[in-house]
């Protein structure tokens, strides 16, 4: 018998209470909702004896008496100070969950690239069927109960689809603000983002804390990404959470052939942070693109779990994660790539490099290869180390004081990974936030 | 400017320099030659502040100041500078981020101006053709992949930048070619002044052919063998 029940039972008596209280008209998402809070039912939350979650403890998580988010007023020059500078980008506000129409700034996309309430695809001629499908994908067999959660307390969640051979251009940049002040609250967010044959996006979601907000808040956080053949996705995920956020956050991707899907994650803030990063390889020929950074201070616990399926031939995966953890900050990365039997001629590389500057800090490092086909070529590496104390002295006997030389190391161990980020924009902006942070 | 008197020094216990004498007066070079093993490197990290070097006694004086208490940025803003033997690979630290950081910071200390980015590209600019290093260096992370023969032009090219009072060169020239060696050499030449003294470590006096010392020492088992002499 699992000792979370009671958690558990808070979720559902949410749902519940919600539903009851709900002036929305009823709408054929509110079946999958219904759907996914059974299936939340017969799920169980994850303990540490669990093997992957055996680094990561989710009890606090689920410890605070949680309402659901509540659209608040937010001054439009916040979102300002969260808009990378130079990016010119469609942008759909979200605040406490909710959907923000006066802090939206919509950017006319170009024909056959389509971003609407999920609800309103599903209503549509054009993006019913497809809509449905993925929320079934979801929902049928659903193992991971954050996700089944997810989808129960998901009314404001996004559909992105782009036509066959359109590119967009313009990046999406969905932004999330927490603005919470006393009652702890959950806010819930899903995209189905479908990319047709021969097709290109990308799309930046943003999670931020609004200024002066301070309260507790847990964001569930669920991303189903879908690229058809030759297809191109983007996907960034910038997140800089209150010192009271706990953020969960699943991406569960599938590419057809000849396709592309990059992901790049920076994880900044946060009281717990869980990623689940996995990609499912359907054709061949396929590139996998992970590049991710953290950085955790003070008592952050920073999870990273990415998989890797490759399951056909000929198949490509870049998997780069740097971070570094202090203070009695806590960083997990598991990274598993799987290569199945059929999947010869797999090229997988994966690289995870940890600097931990102080005693009390840790850091658990797992690459977990799992391979059946016997003609591929899969590299790993992970390190947990300090920094090299001879680039140090080489910095200092430049005339850097140890203090400038530690600092610029340690951000130019974080910047390599920073330049694979296509977009320049979010670059600048992920290093303005990384080295606010080094400053802090 | 640089007075060394009975210097011994150790690495975890192992003593390496055995009572070491050596005075360099402005504008002078000096050679320090020697085998495998004769501390001619631990000599030159000893100044520039390794702190796996422990001096266990006799004094070095900079300009006055006892340089054992100095930091080993302290001696560098003092006007220190030494070219590595093993320049150190910095994945990540682009090489102009870091001369423009490093400029600053001596310019800074020596109380002038901080160069703006115009005036830096064109002061590095200039002194880049000096060491005969491809511009297209300067946005490569700092000696990462570079080849023997181009960290050492790096290092000179930081020389010539930081303009030090005294430049220590530890083995600048092993393992260089001939055309890589000229071009070192030239470098050192060139920023030769009235007031800048140079101490070359060196394995091999090819290296003496192209630099020409005032005074050469020579060290074996930690001390130094004869009274050097005036070349010229």
């Amino acid at each position: 018998m699992s000792c979370l029940m009671e958690e558990k039972q808070k979720f559902r008596n949410l749902f519940d209470k919600t539903e009851a209280d709900s002036k929305q008209p009823a709408h054929p998402l509110d079946e999958y909702r219904q759907r996914a809070i059974d299936r939340a039912g017969q799920l169980d939350f994850p303990t540490r004896r669990w093997e992957e979650w055996k680094y990561t403890s989710v009890n606090r998580l689920l410890q605070p008496d949680y309402e659901i988010g509540q659209l608040v007023d937010v001054d439009p020059k916040v979102v300002n100070t969260f808009m990378p500078e130079g990016l010119d980008a469609h942008l759909i506000v979200f605040v406490n969950g909710r959907y923000s129409e006066q802090l939206s700034r919509a950017k006319e996309l170009p024909a056959g690239m389509t971003v609407m309430p999920l609800q309103e695809a599903m209503d549509s001629d054009r993006f019913g069927t497809i809509a449905r499908e993925q929320l079934d994908h979801i929902i049928d067999g659903q193992e991971h109960i954050f996700t089944a959660l997810n989808m129960a307390f998901s009314q404001h969640s996004l559909f992105l689809h782009s036509d066959k051979n359109v590119v967009c251009e313009k990046p999406i940049y969905i932004l999330h603000l927490s603005a919470n002040e006393e009652t702890p609250v959950l806010n819930s967010h899903m995209n189905i983002a479908v990319a047709e044959t021969g097709s290109q996006f990308a799309y930046i979601e943003g999670q931020f804390e609004a200024p002066g907000a301070a309260g507790t808040y847990f964001n569930n956080i669920f991303n189903r990404v879908v690229v058809k053949a030759n297809a191109h996705v983007h996907h960034y995920c910038l997140q800089q959470e209150g010192e009271n956020g706990f953020l969960i956050n699943k991406v569960d991707a599938e590419q057809d052939r000849d396709s592309t899907f990059s992901n790049y994650t920076v994880d900044l803030g946060g009281r717990l942070v869980r990623n689940n990063l996995d990609t499912l390889h359907k054709g061949s020929n396929l590139t996998t693109n992970y590049y991710g950074i953290y950085f955790g201070k003070e008592k952050q616990h920073i999870d990273n779990h990415t998989f890797i399926d490759h399951a056909v031939p000929h198949c490509q995966s870049n998997e780069m994660y740097k971070g570094i953890v202090t203070d009695r900050a806590t960083g997990v990365f598991n990274g598993k790539v799987m290569v199945r039997k059929d999947a010869q001629k797999t090229n997988a590389f994966q690289q995870s490099s940890s600097l931990v500057l102080s005693n009390k800090a840790q850091m658990d490092s797992k690459p977990q290869l799992e391979i059946f086909a016997d003609d591929v070529k899969c590299s790993h590496g992970a390190t947990i180390g300090q920094l090299d104390e001879t680039a140090v002295f080489y910095l200092r006997s430049r005339g850097l004081s140890d203090e400038q030389a530690r600092a610029m190391l340690q951000h130019a161990f974080i910047a390599e990974v920073l330049d694979y980020f296509p977009h320049d924009s979010v670059r600048d902006y992920a290093e303005t936030l990384i080295n606010q942070k080094f400053e802090q | 400017m640089l007075t060394i008197k009975d210097l011994k020094v150790s690495i975890e216990d192992k003593t390496i320099l055995n009572g070491i004498n050596l005075e360099v007066k402005p504008g002078e070079v000096h050679a320090i030659m020697g085998p495998n093993g004769s501390g001619k490197s631990t000599l030159a990290n000893a100044i520039a502040g390794r702190e796996d070097y422990e001096v266990t006694s006799g004094s070095i004086e900079y300009k006055g100041e006892d340089l054992l208490e100095m930091e080993v940025d302290e001696r560098a803003l003092a006007g220190i500078f030494m070219a590595f033997q093993y320049p150190v690979e910095i994945p990540g630290v682009s090489t102009s981020n870091f001369l423009k950081s490093v400029i600053n910071a001596n310019r800074k200390a020596r109380g002038k101006d901080e160069l703006n980015a115009m005036e830096m590209l064109k002061f590095i600019r200039e002194r880049i053709n000096l060491v005969g290093m491809d511009e297209k260096f300067l946005r490569r992370s700092l000696n990462e992949g570079f080849s023997g023969g181009e960290k050492k032009r790096s290092e000179m090219l930081q020389m010539a930048l930081l303009e030090p009072a005294l430049a220590i060169l530890d083995e600048t020239d092993s393992g260089l070619d001939i055309d890589a060696l000229r071009i070192v050499s030239g470098a050192v030449n060139k920023l030769r002044t009235e007031e800048r003294s140079f101490v070359i470590v060196t394995h091999y006096q090819r290296l003496l052919d192209y630099i020409k010392p005032d005074y050469v020492h020579v060290l074996f088992d930690g001390r130094k063998t004869e009274v050097p002499q005036p070349l010229r």
